[in-house]
């Protein structure tokens, strides 16, 4: 196996080195490519990888953990299709595909000493999670830290334990909620009840030079991003990061165009000024 | 007086030559009946009236199934090694032409494909002067000069006019040089179409054709059969499968033909589908045709070689659209 193949069109392959059930279809894994060199594997917040699943198939994964100093990263991934079905089959040990990192990532540089508010909405905790971390590591460069994560119920918050400890930390603020909360919650974590939205209006935080990052599922864009604006954070700031299903994710296959943009190469994250005059884009 | 025509009489002649560079193939009717490019076994199967094929040449370049990688546990997943043959493709209209000048851009673009590469420098590529019918609207495409032609054939009464384009082209005419004829034909006559030029600018100007109530028309009648789309020479979508071999451990891994009017074009994992309606999918392919994605933005990949509308089942014509919008009747 030589580190000098083309991974945007070869998949190099990876060995599961761990993984943990984070919800009933949820799954984080940590992948440890096998390089001659061992060379770190490095890539930007937001970026995504294709996940091959041998005689499965392959999907677009974000990286849902901060770049590390080794030649290993973590993907965190719902049961939800043929390719990932396969994957959750899978156990420490086994081995899959990677090809990648794809896409730009969160512009970070150009974030240096603002507020930034993190919106994750279900699995858009992921990639958010990558950034996150990210920011913590580079604390000192940026002003406030607040994620905003929505869940469906309870029992689909991902990333408990992480939550649990974020909770705790005085530099960044946490807000967790969930849409439905019909059962018991489990301890450790004060967390409302209501969307994403409500939970926008209710809180106070900084929103002067504040730049926002969204993830989650279609319907999560369309009502966040006016509350975005009522609070003073204009278009050229709210960053989102989109889902399409690319396939190549090198910008030939043509599935995930957004108006004359690809997804796999001029994104998977967006200025929403950017995408606000593209029709079908959120 | 320069020897660069080449009689009737003597096509066997260029065909044998020919056949020095690569398998010749060229427009020839199928068995059951389709105008088709295959190999040319005799100089009288070849049919040089033909107006168009039903599947363009693109099929060379990309096959509609290609392995891209193989799997194996102890190996990994590997990129094919198989050999690629030497093909020369004869009597390519210039829509044709243009269309594989495209798919080059796109395929050998800043993002070089190397199975891409590898079948296009196998190929060597004949051109020849078409007449018009109504389908096509070429226009100032069809003046042999701008693409990226090996020997373009110019055809007169007596024979064909032969033109080099690249060192390949060139080190053909000089192996012809036994059976050339001196000629003394003119320019070609330059071709107007008003609709390609209404296209051209139409791009330019971003249109969209956001109001136009013909959306409404094609969709109520498109049956997503993706006819338009397979048998457009420039058209190139493709998705990626994976098929495992019975023994359940190994793999390959095919680039197949997709289309933009297909329901799971836009689907993401768990259902979700950005382009549900047979509309917004229209809305995609106008989008990429006229105005281009990514690093093709602002590039009109429709050649006017008029396949789609030939083959359409229910009479959809993207042309309408531009028709409408401009005071240009189609020629």
């Amino acid at each position: 196996m030589t580190s000098f193949r083309d991974t945007t069109s070869v998949p190099l392959l990876a060995t599961i080195c761990n993984l943990q059930e984070l919800s009933g279809d949820t799954t984080l894994y940590r992948l440890c490519l096998e390089t001659d060199a061992g060379e770190p594997f490095s890539f930007t917040p937001g970026q995504f990888v294709q996940l091959s699943v041998p005689l499965g198939g392959e999907a677009p994964i974000s990286l849902a953990g901060p770049p590390r100093h080794d030649n290993s990263f973590e993907l965190c991934v719902r049961r939800v299709g043929h390719v990932t079905d396969m994957l959750h089959r899978h156990l420490s040990g086994n081995r899959v595909g990677i090809r990648g990192p794809f896409g730009n990532g969160f512009p970070l540089s150009e974030w240096s000493g603002r507020n930034i508010l993190l919106l994750a909405g279900g699995l858009g905790i992921a990639p958010l999670r990558s950034l996150l971390y990210t920011l913590l590591m580079r604390r000192k460069e940026f002003g406030e830290i607040t994620l905003m994560y929505g869940a469906r119920e309870p029992a689909a918050i991902l990333f408990k334990e992480d939550l649990a400890e974020l909770s705790s930390r005085r530099d960044m603020h946490l807000f967790v909620t969930v849409d439905f909360a019909a059962e018991e919650y489990p301890g450790g974590l004060t967390c409302n009840t209501g969307m994403l939205p409500t939970l926008l209006k209710g809180v106070n935080f900084t929103t002067a030079d504040t730049v926002a990052a969204v993830c989650g599922p279609p319907a999560l864009y369309r009502c966040v991003i006016e509350e975005l604006h009522a609070l003073g954070i204009p278009s050229e700031r709210i960053f989102l990061s989109l889902e399409r299903r690319m396939k190549c994710g090198t910008g030939l296959c043509c599935h995930c165009a957004v108006g004359d943009l690809f997804c796999c190469t001029d994104g998977p994250v967006f200025r929403h000024s950017d995408l606000k005059e593209i029709r079908g884009s959120l | 007086m320069i020897r660069d025509f080449i009689l009737h009489e003597s096509l066997s002649d260029l065909l044998k030559t020919l056949s020095g560079f690569g398998e010749v193939h060229g427009p020839v009717l199928s068995d059951d009946g389709v105008m088709t490019f295959g190999p040319i076994r005799a100089a009288e199967n070849l049919q040089l009236n033909y107006s168009r094929t039903l599947l363009p040449p693109k099929k060379y370049l990309l096959p509609p199934r290609e392995t891209v990688l193989s799997f194996a546990p102890d190996k990994g997943y590997l990129p094919p090694d198989s050999a690629i043959p030497m093909i020369v493709l004869f009597g390519l209209h210039p829509c044709d032409l243009q269309g594989i000048a495209y798919l080059d851009t796109v395929f050998l673009g800043d993002r070089d494909d190397p199975l891409y590469r590898a079948r296009r420098n196998a190929l060597t590529l004949i051109g020849l002067s078409c007449e018009p019918d109504d389908y096509c609207f070429c226009g100032d495409f069809s003046s042999a000069g701008m693409h990226g032609f090996d020997l373009f054939m110019r055809r007169s009464e007596e024979g064909f006019l032969l033109t080099d384009g690249t060192p390949k082209g060139k080190a053909i005419l000089d192996s012809l040089t036994p059976h050339l004829a001196e000629s003394d034909s003119g320019p070609a006559a330059r071709r107007e179409c008003n609709i390609a030029e209404t296209i051209r600018q139409a791009s330019i100007r971003g249109e969209t054709f956001e109001e136009s109530p013909l959306w409404d028309d094609f969709a109520e009648r498109c049956l997503s059969c993706g006819a338009c789309s397979l048998c457009c020479p420039t058209c190139y979508c493709f998705d990626l499968r994976e098929y495992g071999a019975l023994d359940g451990e190994t793999a390959i891994r095919l680039r197949e033909w997709d289309n933009c009017l297909f329901r799971t074009h836009g689907e993401v994992a768990g259902g979700f589908n950005f382009r549900k309606s047979r509309q917004e999918r229209f809305h995609y392919r106008y989008q990429h045709k006229y105005l281009g994605f990514g690093p093709t933005r602002g590039m009109v990949s429709c050649v006017g070689c008029g396949r789609c509308r030939q083959v359409c089942p229910v009479r959809i014509d993207l042309l309408e659209l531009f028709k409408k919008g401009s005071d240009d009747k189609l020629s």
